[in-house]
């Protein structure tokens, strides 16, 4: 199978503490892979390592990180910075904060495409809207005009997501994107990037929902302390739990 | 595309026209740059316009009333006289009589020569004072937003930098920061206008005072600058932005740096009004804006010596002046970031 994202040995520490200790596994084009595990397990290290913008405390011992064939480690610069945002997007948390509360969400989608495109201020406008319809908004034009605060948390979280696909990247990597919405907004966003899968994108989904996995994602990775526990089909290990950890995670979300 | 009305700034503004001292400051900086820009309008002669005939010449009056009779305001002519200690005295001369012309030659008010108006006095070389002050507003007060647009710009993208990338990039430029600070400004400034040219013409003068202003003023700024852009660019937004590849110095221009604008406005203000006294004291002892050219400072340089202030005390008005405007852009300034923030100011008053 055509791999997209392929980490292989990372190990990332503070210091002398290690934070993520040697893990590797695949995502594979039009998937969904998942990393779960309690917090503190590294899980957001990882994403935040595939974009080598760890905070500058941390830094990364050993591994590979090979993305569309290239090793994003030794990436220039200037390349790293195509890539983040045109060949990989990322969704956060907690989409309040993740937005300037001094920009409209569509001043803040066209940064977007000005960094990456040359596309005309209409073309950017007509893409941005499709975007934004894309995502779901109700009404995309009102969310292009709205400062970040006037907008629900449900349609924030959208907006972050258009965001994230506004250059059509190939990889989205999705930080508990669910965790700070209601369970009906849960539910919506799920479908959303069920959507996003079938149109060929490949997900990085962080996550500490069980429910919201075996759902959605087609491989898990089961991390606790930055050792990867368990890895494979979202079925086996979330059906059939080999390791003590999984075992008592699965069970936490029965 | 209409922007939307609660925005921060809209909200800042609403909350500062409540302020009732600072909107008469405001108002007061708004009549004076007025009056600065139209001054070939509002004075009644140049800055260069002389005539030694009337030095020192006291202000003079306007008459409503000839014999009893309300008439066409008019000026009596002057006639210089001494007396026993030789000092000049200038007398009332009633036979000549000259009506104030409006609008004549494209000024607000004059009256026809040999006649004088001097509204606030004359200078040493009968130059009026009311016209210097003005012509000297266009140099003081524009010095002031001149140097500190330089050194805002300088403040704001050198603070940020260093803020932003931290590292040996923040030792850098805080070292370079810290070699301007600790020389005393005074005497930094003494020591640049040293450096400039002896002979250059005005406008190279006053182009030079405008960059040694700004030279002085950004190191200060740059160091607070840096300290918020510390704490700024660890907010979530910052780190968004970073993943969508968006260039480090649009972070810094677009993200990081307008969160600092209730600080930067006030500090804005307060430094505008520190240049125009900085300019005053480099006119006062003479090396910033030469004479015939007119600026607040040096009209008050004419003011150091004893005598002339004994006898001629309207030379001091341009004191007055510098004053209004340097209290306005304080009082303003400090209305700005209580406005801005309005936190700060419940902390104040408590």
């Amino acid at each position: 199978m055509n791999s997209l994202l392929s980490i292989k040995n990372l190990t990332v520490a503070v210091g002398a503490k290690v934070l993520v200790n040697n893990v590797s596994f695949d995502v594979p084009q039009g998937k969904i892979v998942a990393i779960a595990g309690g917090s503190g397990s590294g899980k957001t290290t990882i994403g935040l390592s595939v974009l080598r913008l760890l905070p500058s405390a941390l830094s990364i011992k050993q591994g590979n990180i090979v993305f569309e064939g290239r090793d994003l480690l030794g990436l220039p610069v200037r390349e790293m910075q195509y890539c983040r945002g045109a060949r990989i997007g990322m969704v956060f948390q907690e989409p309040l904060s993740a937005f300037d509360p001094l920009f409209t969400v569509g001043q803040q989608l066209d940064e977007v495409l000005v960094a990456h495109t040359k596309l005309s201020r209409e073309e950017r406008y007509k893409k941005i809207l499709e975007t934004l319809t894309e995502v779901e908004l109700p009404d995309p034009l009102r969310a292009y005009k709205s400062f970040p605060h006037q907008l629900s948390g449900g349609m924030r979280q959208r907006a972050m997501v258009a965001q994230a696909i506004v250059c059509n990247p190939s990889l989205i990597i999705a930080d508990e994107p669910t965790s700070s919405l209601d369970v009906t907004l849960q539910i919506k966003i799920m479908e959303l990037f069920a959507r996003l899968k079938k149109k060929n994108m490949s997900i990085l989904l962080i996550a500490h929902d069980l429910g919201m996995i075996s759902h959605l994602a087609d491989d898990v990775i089961i991390l606790r302390q930055g050792e990867m526990v368990e890895k494979g089909l979202v079925s086996q290990v979330i059906g059939h739990p080999k390791h003590e950890y999984t075992k008592r995670l699965v069970e936490a979300f029965q | 595309m209409k922007r939307n009305n609660n925005s921060r700034i809209h909200l800042a503004f609403a909350s500062f026209r409540c302020n009732r001292m600072a909107m008469l400051c405001l108002w007061a900086l708004v009549i004076l740059y007025s009056l600065a820009i139209f001054a070939d309008f509002v004075c009644p002669y140049s800055d260069r316009d002389e005539n030694r005939d009337f030095s020192y010449c006291p202000p003079t009056a306007v008459e409503f009333l000839d014999q009893g009779h309300l008439v066409h305001p008019f000026v009596y002519g002057r006639t210089l006289t001494f007396n026993a200690v030789h000092r000049r005295v200038y007398v009332e001369d009633m036979t000549k009589k000259y009506p104030l012309r409006f609008f004549k030659e494209g000024r607000l008010f004059t009256v026809d020569a040999p006649g004088r108006f001097y509204l606030w006095g004359a200078d040493a070389r009968g130059r009026d004072l009311f016209s210097r002050i003005w012509y000297g507003a266009r140099i003081s007060l524009s010095i002031g937003l001149l140097g500190v647009s330089i050194s805002f710009i300088l403040g704001l993208l050198i603070g940020g930098i260093a803020g932003y990338y931290g590292g040996w990039v923040d030792s850098v430029l805080m070292r370079l920061c810290e070699m301007f600070m600790m020389i005393p400004g005074f005497y930094l400034m003494l020591a640049l206008r040293a450096a400039v040219p002896e002979n250059f013409n005005s406008v190279q003068v006053y182009g030079s005072v405008v960059v040694i202003l700004a030279l002085i003023g950004w190191a200060s700024l740059a160091r607070i600058i840096r300290g918020m852009v510390l704490s700024l660019r660890e907010r979530d937004f910052v780190l968004v932005a970073k993943t969508m590849g968006v260039p480090d110095i649009v972070i810094i221009c677009k993200h990081i740096l307008p969160q600092t604008i209730s600080f930067s406005c006030a500090t804005l203000m307060l430094t505008v009004s520190s240049y125009i006294l900085a300019e005053a004291g480099l006119s006062v002892v003479g090396l910033g804006i030469q004479d015939p050219i007119s600026s607040w400072g040096n009209l008050l340089s004419d003011a150091m010596e004893i005598v002339p202030v004994i006898f001629a005390p309207w030379i001091l008005l341009p004191g007055l002046f510098i004053f209004i405007a340097v209290m306005s852009f304080n009082v303003v300034g400090d209305a700005l970031r209580d406005a801005f923030d309005p936190m700060f100011k419940e902390e104040v008053s408590v």
